[in-house]
């Protein structure tokens, strides 16, 4: 049988930089700019033939930036080479991220004929105030008529991105965003805290910095929060993600189960083979050059069997379900307790990690310290 | 003229950053001893530390020739001095050694603190000073105004003194000039008995200890059986010679009035030290030059490594320092703590830091350094006397009869207008008021008794702050003194750790018990569980915070798939990780330990 394989297409436009992102994007191009990378992502994707003949595409993910700013043919066409490129599953997980405010009905139904199955909507907050201080270009009523658009045009599966530990944000607001996306009745929510990065806006911003709620306030945002969407009838099943049952992000799942996938421009990662590699953040190099592939790649690693295990076990705990000993003895033919029971018993005594039918996973206490737990049962010297 | 009308011995007086080093090498420049090729910036300066304090830590001494205006070609001794209240003997000793000093002011500044402290140590000393302006090619250079400073505050005359500029090599000649002119030659007996003071020792491995000396009377040469006066060591030294800019030349004997080297195969500097006096051990001379005083640690610390099986590496490289440095001592000792280390004896805080930042550059070594502490005298109930340098050895309070701690005789000379702010230092520091003397119109001498555990942490920084550094601070020991000393416990979740220990007076128990538990709450991260902070006194909790429990820690996303960079980011959490000591269950960053003693004293 064939192997499968994610596919992720990186769009790294955006009307507005947001105050806290650091993922690659730059101000929003002009349409012939645009062409001009579709048209180089499309030499790209058609360039790893080889690759892709090889395995079967189970999901793809159109990410960003801001992948609908983009005009929507440019997204046909990018897909139409995915299909005449490689082989995708006939219930192939299909998304593309859109940020309210930038949709209308012809882009949404020439995602929907191109294949689209999946929306993600970054919300982010449902206080135009939060929004604003966030370098967001809409508001809350912006993000509810996208939402509306998106229904009308047959999307049945939709993810919303909202986001707590902002600045000033309260459990209050936070809560109330809550309810409001909860109302809607999404698929899926992704619910993940900020995190200030060295150079963005927010990153050189004491004031920004000093406005964050404190650690255990952002623990009980977090800890109330799942207990609320859980109340609404959404599953965690990831760290940062819940979803109505079924509808878990097939896309973000390979990467927490190690499975294979592939990017395709700048900034984008890949990982098959035992490769992982990810390219440069330079979107003109990459028009330019990504005809020589070598040149476009910035870090490149090929795992050993060891630094594979360290990497599986540290992604796998980030999921409700955590690590399956039986399937770890399976890829790595070792005992999963033998190397990790040690290190893992005090986090067991103490509630942070607990045992499961098929092996281990965190609580969600765990969950909330995972850093400093991962940091203390990995080895990496192994790898 | 006679031999020693052609020596001139003197040494550069300075306040950090105004142009000590710059002018030595200019002087080496012109004395056509080096040419600007092959010198290497600074000299004088030859360790990493002192260049990026910008202090001078041991004295170095450097032999010049100069062709005079006149003719005659003589021979100048540059004697540099270290600048910081812990070494004030060694300044002095150096200072002895010379006739002259050359006062360097920078015309953009004026004159500062540290150039007061030295310049009236040298005015002590009976020196000739020569002040020179310097950095006149600045913009904001004003010279006429520097030279009003000089002898407003100072006292000396300063209409004619050189203006120079170290930097472009300015008006050097006329200092060179200065040098011959004012600063006297000196004037030793030849034919007397051998007298020579010590004014600085290090050891070399080929060839045992150099000991650069200012022979005072007589005549010293290779052969000649030595005696050490104080400490009664005596050698056949070896070779006798001149300290070049590019290293030690010997000669055939050093005379009254020179600055040189003498090296006899000495083991070890404890024999060589500073300010005692070399004679000869057939024809000795009646009197040992005065002012001999033996370098005594007055400041305790525990230093650990912070990997414990790097402890015979800390063995290795405190034993290497020992060679150069007659004033540390070290012995070994074990903490529950953090394990094996040593306690060790230096001068005071300064000559801590330096030790350890040379152990930790020079060595490779990380450390933990605990809290300094002084040594107490402790009569026990059934009599007996002990002396105690380690605040985990002081007993309970139901032992003890009496408590003693080191008194000193501190002198603070400083300009008039901060007086005031002085006494209030001194008085929070539980001074007793001496007496205090007015020297001129703007200068006041304070004296001040002063318990030695209330300086050893930050007094000379505060004086420092509170009189914009024109204070200068010496003192000495004057004996022990009853105090009411309690020792404070620290305790981390509910044990006590006894690196933390200290001994304080009763009355400040409660503050400093507060400030430190305060301390160690913002320096110890949220652990898994929370952790109580207790400051206790024989069991007895005076404060106590909370560290809580860690509540967040987790990465949100996970960047389309950048994987690496998670696992980055966990490594480098682990790496830090290895660095945290464990005090029981507790994890603690070895900044820690020091970052207990930086409590501010202003607040």
């Amino acid at each position: 049988m064939q192997k499968s394989i994610g596919i992720y297409i990186h769009i790294p436009f955006c009307a507005q930089k947001c105050n806290y992102c650091d993922f690659y994007s730059m101000p929003c191009a002009d349409s012939d700019f645009m062409r001009t990378y579709a048209d180089a992502l499309i030499g790209q994707i058609k360039s790893k033939k080889r690759l892709l003949r090889n395995r079967h595409v189970s999901t793809i993910y159109i990410g960003g930036g801001t992948p609908s700013l983009m005009p929507p043919e440019y997204i046909v066409n990018i897909l139409n080479a995915v299909k005449s490129t490689a082989v995708i599953d006939q219930n192939a997980e299909i998304t593309i991220e859109a940020n309210p405010g930038t949709l209308d009905g012809a882009k949404l139904t020439a995602y929907r004929n191109a294949g689209v199955n999946r929306l993600s909507l970054g919300l982010q907050s449902a206080d135009d105030d939060e929004l604003k201080m966030l370098g967001r270009i809409h508001t809350k009523d912006d993000f509810a008529n996208s939402f509306a658009m998106a229904r009308m045009e047959g999307f049945t599966n939709i993810s919303v991105d909202v986001m707590y530990a902002l600045p000033h944000q309260t459990e209050e607001t936070l809560y109330k965003t809550l309810e409001f996306v909860a109302a809607l009745e999404p698929e899926h929510i992704s619910f993940y805290g900020l995190k200030i990065e060295q150079n963005t806006p927010f990153g050189d911003d004491e004031e920004i910095k000093k406005a964050l709620p404190d650690e255990d306030t952002q623990y009980n945002m977090y800890m109330k929060s799942c207990k609320l969407l859980e109340s609404h009838g959404y599953e965690q099943y990831e760290i940062s993600n819940f979803s109505k049952k079924g509808y878990e992000s097939r896309h973000n799942k390979r990467y927490w189960l190690s499975k294979e996938y592939i990017g395709f421009g700048p900034a984008a990662h890949s990982f098959f083979d035992m490769r992982m590699y990810g390219y440069k953040k330079d979107v003109n190099a990459f028009i330019t050059g990504y005809a020589d592939e070598n040149a476009l790649i910035d870090e490149d690693y090929t795992l050993t069997n060891r630094s594979f295990a360290v990497q599986y076990v540290m992604l796998a705990f980030r999921l409700r379900d955590g690590v399956n000993t039986a399937k770890y003895r399976e890829l790595f033919g070792r005992e999963f307790d033998d190397e990790y029971l040690p290190r893992m018993k005090v986090f067991i005594e103490k509630q942070f990690i607990a045992k499961t039918d098929t092996g281990y996973c965190l609580t969600r206490r765990g969950m909330m310290i995972s850093n400093y737990i991962l940091s203390e049962i990995l080895d990496f010297t192994e790898g | 003229m006679s031999r020693q009308d052609k020596i001139r011995n003197f040494s550069i007086i300075a306040h950090i950053d105004h142009g000590k080093s710059t002018l030595a090498d200019r002087l080496l420049e012109a004395t056509k001893c080096v040419s600007a090729r092959e010198m290497e910036e600074q000299l004088l300066d030859n360790m990493d530390i002192e260049r990026e304090r910008g202090i001078t830590i041991k004295a170095r001494a450097v032999s010049l020739r100069y062709e005079a205006d006149n003719g005659e070609t003589y021979d100048f001794n540059l004697i540099d001095t270290p600048g910081h209240v812990d070494f004030n003997y060694e300044v002095s000793r150096s200072l002895r050694a010379c006739e002259g000093a050359l006062l360097v002011v920078d015309a953009t500044q004026g004159v500062e603190a540290q150039t007061l402290a030295n310049t009236y140590l040298a005015m002590e000393n009976d020196l000739e000073i020569i002040p020179v302006v310097n950095k006149i090619d600045l913009a904001s250079a004003d010279i006429a105004g520097t030279r009003q400073e000089i002898e407003d505050i100072i006292g000396i005359p300063a209409e004619d003194c050189p203006a120079v500029s170290a930097k472009t090599g300015l008006n050097i000649h006329d200092v060179l000039e200065h040098i011959v002119t004012d600063i006297p030659a000196p004037a030793g007996d030849e034919n007397a008995p051998l007298k020579a003071l010590i004014f600085d020792s290090y050891y070399d491995s080929y060839r045992g200890v150099v000991v650069y000396i200012r022979i005072v009377d007589g005549i010293v040469h290779a052969g000649m059986k030595v005696r050490m006066m104080n400490t009664g060591a005596e050698f056949e030294v070896v070779e006798v010679g001149r300290m070049s800019p590019f290293g030690l030349v010997a000669a055939n004997e050093l005379s009254a009035g020179d600055v040189g080297y003498l090296t006899a195969s000495i083991k070890t500097v404890e024999d060589t030290r500073v300010g005692d006096t070399v004679t000869c051990s057939e024809n000795p001379t009646d009197e040992p030059f005065p002012g001999f005083k033996k370098a005594q640690p007055m400041v305790f610390a525990g230093i650990y490594p912070a990997d414990g099986a790097k402890y015979p590496a800390l063995r290795d490289a405190l034993e290497k320092l020992r060679l150069n440095d007659a004033a540390l001592t070290f012995e070994p000792e074990t903490s529950i703590a953090l394990g094996f280390g040593f306690r060790c004896g230096f001068l005071g805080l300064l000559h801590m830091e330096i030790i350890a930042e040379r152990l930790e550059r020079e060595f490779l070594l990380d450390l933990v350094t605990t809290a300094p502490s002084v040594i107490y005298r402790i009569t026990y109930k059934d009599g007996t006397v002990k002396f105690i340098d380690n605040p985990a050895m002081f007993p309970s309070p139901d032992e003890i009869e009496e408590a003693a701690e080191p008194i000193v005789k501190a002198s603070i000379i400083t300009p008039t207008d901060y007086v005031g702010g002085i006494m209030e230092l001194c008085k929070d520091r539980r001074g007793i008021f001496v007496d205090m003397k007015y020297i001129d119109k703007t200068r006041a001498e304070l004296h001040y008794k002063l318990p030695l555990n209330e300086i050893i942490y930050d007094f000379f920084d505060a004086l420092k702050s509170r009189t914009k550094g024109y204070a200068s601070l010496d003192y000495e020991l004057s004996g022990y003194e009853p105090s009411k000393l309690v020792k404070l416990d620290i305790l981390l979740n509910m044990e006590v750790v006894d690196a933390l220990s200290f001994i304080v007076h009763a009355d400040k128990a409660y503050t400093r018990g507060r400030k430190i538990a305060e301390a160690l709450k913002d320096n110890i991260p949220r652990q898994l569980f929370e952790v109580p902070i207790q400051a206790s006194i024989g069991g007895r909790v005076i404060a106590r915070e909370t560290v809580r429990a860690m509540r967040k820690d987790v990465l949100a996303k996970c960047y389309g798939g950048d994987i690496t960079r998670k696992k980055k980011l966990l490594e480098k959490q682990k790496e830090g990780k290895k660095r945290m000591r464990k005090l029981g269950s507790v994890e603690v960053p070895p900044e820690t330990f020091m970052a207990v003693l930086k409590l501010d004293s202003e607040k």
